[in-house]
């Protein structure tokens, strides 16, 4: 009961902040723009031929992972800003003096907050997402292999970034939360492509340290997750085949281990409870 | 919403502090706090700046935990969630949420509390604190004044058994200290346990029953504040046609020296009791000669 209303409140106020509002509207000319470009590509005609549907859908799933792309460093850059100040806001302002002297836990808090940016960003995930591929399809006739997949796996990288940021939160300023989760976001990111690099070059002391990276902050998994569902069979195959030295940033040759995903799982429990255990015993 | 332990015990202390201490590192921000506040007691925590008024108080209510002793709420250990039940807290330094109107402040804490007829007791506090017309006005429009006065609206919301209030006063015009004195006053008259810190010693002086006082984290002085003033020993001023005069004399022989002064054919023009005011016995007891 009071989790639901800290969650209701977080979502009333990202609405309220018009945040919801101007991220909208700057997706609304994303998938704009990608209607207006597919279309053209689409229609395109060389040497009085329209290009053939091969072609088109090959350019389309390019698309479609460089779209990925921007979407996930958008997600991740929402979540850390979104859950740093719902927590640290409150802590700042002294609302929470106010409301910490109500019955009710210091959890009750936290995982309501926690939960409505996370519905916040599932919701964006969802529908941005979901817009974009039917644009794609309805210009292009493309549709990636498992878009479902894809979205999950992007709302469970959005569940490690607000996880980061809800813990972190808990003992930092609001900006400095929101950019140290932002930062760990971009961090896992280059450590999953040394870690490409490492494996390619069969430099094992390289990869390890990126699976330590990765260990710590398992967002990157999720992001080859997403990329590996989205992208065609192809792809990967030319991926598995390619140079050490033309390691490729936007195709993975296979899907993350599912150990891996039951360690972000648990990851993100662990760090939940931490951020709450923190909460808990700080003097206001 | 409250159990019927709670309601078997009608004459607990309000409030039970025991040899409460704070401190962080090397810092000692209290040292052995022990006092006890009555049900429907109004009682001043006076100290200057950084005397621990409000890391007791913050104690008193688990927002910071103690390194030594317990307290208790209504009979419950404070930390206990259920210790917080009928508890209203106005802190000395808050913002409540811009982007809501005093209204939707009000709304969301009803509903952490479970409140009843919320509608009704949201219109009852705001009318209390003066703050209806702007009711549905955004948070973010308010003076610091207004502010407050939402403060204390929320704190006194489901009409609370305790009122913890923490320079209720700082950002209000004389008016406003005004309603605020009428306001405790009310509360008084409601049996509601009032823990007043105050630097308006004045206000302190008028409205409470007790005062306690702190310094460097210290009790240094707690009792009635007839008792802290001494108004029973200091005679009175008696002002004639040649000025005022002195006369030590208990209170209860002011009607007879009255007579007497009249009987001799002295003019009075004015009588006042001779004592110390609360803000001078509180200069002597944190700034000692």
């Amino acid at each position: 009961m009071t989790i639901a209303l800290f969650a209701g409140v977080t979502l009333r106020e990202l609405v309220r902040r018009k945040l919801v509002a101007a991220v909208g509207l700057l997706t609304l000319a994303i998938v704009a723009f990608t209607a207006w470009g597919l279309h053209r590509l689409a229609t395109t005609v060389v040497e009085g031929e329209p290009i053939a549907e091969p072609g088109v859908h090959a350019v389309a799933a390019g698309i479609v992972l460089l779209l990925a792309f921007l979407f996930t460093f958008a997600i991740a850059l929402g979540a850390a800003l979104a859950a740093a100040p719902a927590i640290a806001n409150e802590m700042a302002n002294g609302e929470i003096l106010v409301l910490l002297a109500r019955p009710i836990r210091r959890a009750e808090i936290v995982i309501g907050r926690w939960l409505g940016v996370l519905i916040a960003l599932a919701v964006y995930v969802a529908v941005a997402g979901g817009v974009e591929l039917l644009v794609v399809r309805l210009t292009t006739g493309y549709v990636p292999p498992h878009p479902v997949t894809a979205l999950a796996f992007l709302c469970a990288l959005a569940a490690v970034v607000t996880t980061a940021a809800v813990a972190l939160a808990s003992r930092l300023p609001a900006i400095a939360a929101g950019i140290v989760a932002a930062m760990l976001f971009g961090l896992a990111w280059i450590a999953g492509i040394i870690e490409s690099v490492g494996l390619a070059l069969g430099n094992q002391h390289l990869a390890d340290a990126a699976t330590l990276v990765a260990l710590v902050f398992p967002s990157d998994a999720l992001w080859r997750g997403a990329l590996f569902a989205l992208q065609p069979a192809a792809f990967a195959a030319v991926s598995a085949t390619s140079s050490t030295t033309n390691v490729n940033p936007f195709s993975v040759t296979a899907p993350p281990p599912p150990a891996m995903l039951v360690w972000a799982g648990g990851w993100v429990i662990a760090v939940l409870i931490a951020g709450i255990v923190s909460v808990r015993r700080r003097d206001l | 919403m409250r159990s019927a332990g709670l309601l078997a015990m009608p004459d607990d202390d309000a409030i039970v502090a025991r040899s409460l201490a704070k401190r962080y590192g090397r810092v000692v921000a209290l040292h052995d706090l022990t006092l006890r506040v009555g049900p429907g007691e109004c009682l001043g925590f006076l100290g200057p700046n950084g005397a621990g008024k409000s890391t007791a108080l913050k104690m008193l209510l688990g927002l910071v935990r103690p390194t030594a002793g317990e307290a208790t709420l209504l009979g419950r250990p404070v930390g206990e969630r259920r210790a917080r039940e009928g508890v209203g807290y106005l802190p000395e330094l808050f913002r409540y949420p811009d982007w809501q109107s005093a209204r939707e402040v009000l709304g969301f804490h009803a509903r952490l509390i479970r409140l009843e007829r919320a509608a009704r007791a949201i219109d009852m506090v705001l009318d209390e604190v003066g703050l209806r017309e702007r009711a549905a006005d955004r948070v973010a429009t308010y003076s610091k004044g207004m502010q407050q006065r939402l403060g204390l609206a929320v704190a006194l919301l489901g009409e609370p058994r305790i009122v913890f209030l923490d320079e209720p006063t700082s950002a209000l015009d004389p008016l406003g200290r005004s309603d605020v004195r009428a306001l405790i006053e009310r509360l008084r008259a409601r049996k509601t346990t009032v823990f007043l810190n105050s630097h308006l010693l004045g206000e302190v002086e008028r409205v409470c029953d007790r005062v306690c006082v702190i310094d460097g984290g210290r009790v240094v002085a707690e009792d009635t504040v007839a008792g802290l003033t001494g108004e029973e020993l200091r005679g009175v001023r008696v002002r004639t046609d040649d000025g005022w005069h002195e006369h030590d004399v208990a209170r209860s022989e002011i009607p007879a020296l009255i007579a007497r002064l009249v009987a001799q054919g002295a003019r009075i023009h004015a009588v006042e009791p001779n004592r110390t005011s609360l803000e001078e016995r509180f200069l002597t007891l944190v700034r000692p000669v």
